[in-house]
């Protein structure tokens, strides 16, 4: 490195962009590009920024793999940002060997780290912390380190663990204090900020109130039946019937929990499950199929009994019967989720994290859009989407998870 | 030409608070090390360090018998060793792009990172005397013996070489181990090399064949 790339690869990581463009903005050689590039991403630019790890990236060409690497972790670590999901993962997982067998193991943890962030971001839990234990944390610069924490929070958010999101926070603020760079400092305030607000809505018969995560940890440990209609899941404990795929089933479970311990009379599950006013005697067919298929889904948790106007919830083990329902009951709540990040998003990348299929997303976004809680920027495929103001949208339990019953 | 594995015989470091060793220099007790905001001073026998002066250290140093000379931003510093004070500053040859910095018959010896080029340099007026092309990235200078030896790292690629100082042709070359590169080359002299080592923050010793002589 030479004495102005050294000055001012200090003034990046020291949070400084202006003194760094200070010192390099009219050189154009591969080691000034790249810095210049990591400087316009942390002044925000990052349209300039992709364009100058890239310009860089080929002026190193094929003879410095390394720095080559460096500029394509640069290069995903924007995309990240920029919620651009689909290209970052391969990226990051060649560029990641490519510094580990050059010895750059900072570097190399830093490509972990994100490829830790992205594999959280798309609620692939178990793979994110896979990632997070392959490196020491020590090796990491500074700045990453509070980024590390955060995904060890996200993690722990997501599983429904507070005691383990609230030690990794404290960590992740102590972090940022620490290298003193402002907007750490605001991000990991807002996670805060977003972890202390009400995560779900209990409602049973005679109480409707919300609830912190905390207070659903609680609950999860207790013995008591959970409709838990964030996740789409049903469980007593540990023991966890999913019921993603089949919103009928969930429908009608929720109906009964509701009222439990009394019974749901036929008419209403027809309404709930079905959106029918005067059912007939093909509905009712139906209902007797659909009951079928919930008896034996929950088969593990709870009977269902028949009374004489309709049915009712008997839990196995549990003496209770909560559903957890979203704060704000949406018609695409996790979605809004996402975007409650505060990030805009392409609709691709909420495809990907929500696994469920372009179209689906993109009618859900024109639906959102119409009644004005999201808004799109950007034509074609730089178009992103951004959450209106939804004051204190409330995300943890609504976030993409995968393997929760871990 | 001579061609070996360099002999790694110590290894310095890494420091509290050093996360780059940027340069070395040797005044005959202490190793001077670059360390970006601060030049250190480290002790070869107990590997600690002693002093620090508060001087802007981003790229080579290197020492005359008397002051300290150091590269920050686009600028050789004539620094003060016992004060700390920055007695005088000359344009690097490079303009930034300088990296490796030694002291021989009364010049100032430059290498030009990128630039693949080691400059001699009047001390007094930074005028540029003459110039010596390398084929490799230069990252250190320094002369022993009468002979000029420098640095390089290209990607994940190291050594120290010794060259003809008419010609630049490569007349001996020892291979660093792969990962491990050299920012900053110094000799105290005798049969040891000092290698700073980039962002491992750390400093290797590694020993030199006298030739026959």
């Amino acid at each position: 490195m030479d004495s102005l790339i050294a000055a001012a690869a200090r003034a990046l990581s020291a949070g400084d962009p202006l003194a760094a463009l200070k010192r390099i903005a009219l050189r154009d050689d591969p080691p000034a590009l790249a810095l210049r590039g990591i400087a316009m991403a942390q002044l925000g630019d990052l349209v300039r920024a992709r364009e100058l790890l890239a310009s860089a990236a080929r002026a190193f060409g094929p003879k410095e793999p390394v720095a080559r690497a460096r500029c394509a972790v640069a290069g995903a670590e924007i995309a990240l940002v920029t919620r651009d999901l689909g290209r970052s993962l391969q990226a990051l997982n060649a560029a990641r060997a490519v510094l580990e067998m050059s010895g750059d193991r900072r570097n190399a943890a830093h490509a972990g780290y994100l490829q830790a962030r992205h594999l959280l971001l798309i609620g692939r839990l178990d793979e994110a912390q896979d990632v997070l234990d392959e490196f020491d944390a020590d090796i990491l610069p500074p700045a990453s380190l509070v980024g590390r924490e955060l995904v060890v929070a996200g993690i722990a958010i997501r599983r429904i663990r507070t005691e383990p999101a609230w030690s990794a926070l404290e960590r992740a603020k102590r972090a940022a204090e620490d290298v003193g760079i402002a907007a750490l400092v605001a991000e990991v305030e807002q996670a805060v900020a977003a972890f202390g607000a009400p995560a779900a809505r209990l409602v049973a018969r005679d109480v409707e109130r919300l609830l912190h995560l905390e207070e659903v940890e609680k609950l999860m440990t207790a013995d008591t039946l959970i409709v838990d209609a964030c996740r789409n899941v049903v469980r007593t404990g540990t023991k966890i019937v999913s019921l993603a795929a089949r919103p009928v089933l969930l429908a009608l479970i929720r109906a009964l929990a509701e009222a439990w311990p009394e019974d749901v009379p036929r008419e209403t599950l027809l309404k709930r499950a079905f959106g029918v006013r005067h059912a007939d005697e093909s509905h009712r067919a139906r209902l007797r199929v659909e009951m079928a298929r919930l008896r034996n889904a929950i088969r593990p948790l709870a009977e269902l009994s028949a009374t004489k106007r309709g049915f009712v919830l008997r839990p196995d083990t549990a003496c209770r019967v909560v559903v957890l329902a979203p704060p704000i009951e949406d018609d695409h709540a996790q979605v809004l989720a996402l975007l409650g990040d505060g990030e805009a998003w392409s609709s691709s990348a909420l495809a990907l994290a929500l696994s469920v299929s372009p179209r689906t997303i993109q009618r859900a976004l024109r639906e959102l859009a119409r009644d004005g809680k999201v808004e799109a920027f950007g034509r074609g495929r730089a178009c992103r989407w951004i959450a209106s103001r939804v004051p204190g949208f409330p995300t943890s339990l609504l976030l993409p998870a995968m393997g929760i019953s871990s | 030409m001579k061609h070996s594995a360099a002999d790694i015989i110590r290894e310095y470091g890494p420091f509290p608070d050093v996360d780059d060793v940027a340069g070395v220099s040797f005044d005959g007790s202490h190793i001077w090390l670059a360390t970006g905001d601060r030049l250190r001073a480290l002790d070869p026998q107990s590997g600690e360090i002693s002093r620090s002066l508060d001087v802007a250290a981003h790229a080579g140093t290197a020492f005359d018998g008397e002051h300290l000379f150091q590269i920050a931003d686009a600028v050789i510093q004539k620094v003060d060793p016992k004060s700390g004070q920055v007695l005088a500053t000359i344009p690097a040859p490079g303009a930034g792009g300088d990296s490796g910095l030694a002291w021989a018959e009364g010049s100032l010896w430059v290498g030009q990172h990128r630039g693949r080029k080691i400059h001699q340099v009047d001390p007094g007026t930074g005028k540029v005397l003459r110039t010596i092309e390398s084929d490799r990235f230069v990252t250190g200078v320094t002369w022993v013996d009468g002979e000029l030896w420098h640095g390089t790292w290209e990607d994940s690629r190291s050594d120290l070489r010794r060259i003809d100082p008419e010609t630049g042709d490569v007349l001996e070359r020892l291979d660093m181990p792969p990962g491990i590169g050299v920012s900053g080359l110094e000799s105290d002299g005798g049969e040891r090399f000092f290698c700073g080592g980039g962002s491992s923050g750390k400093v290797r010793a590694v020993r030199r064949a006298r030739s026959g002589g």
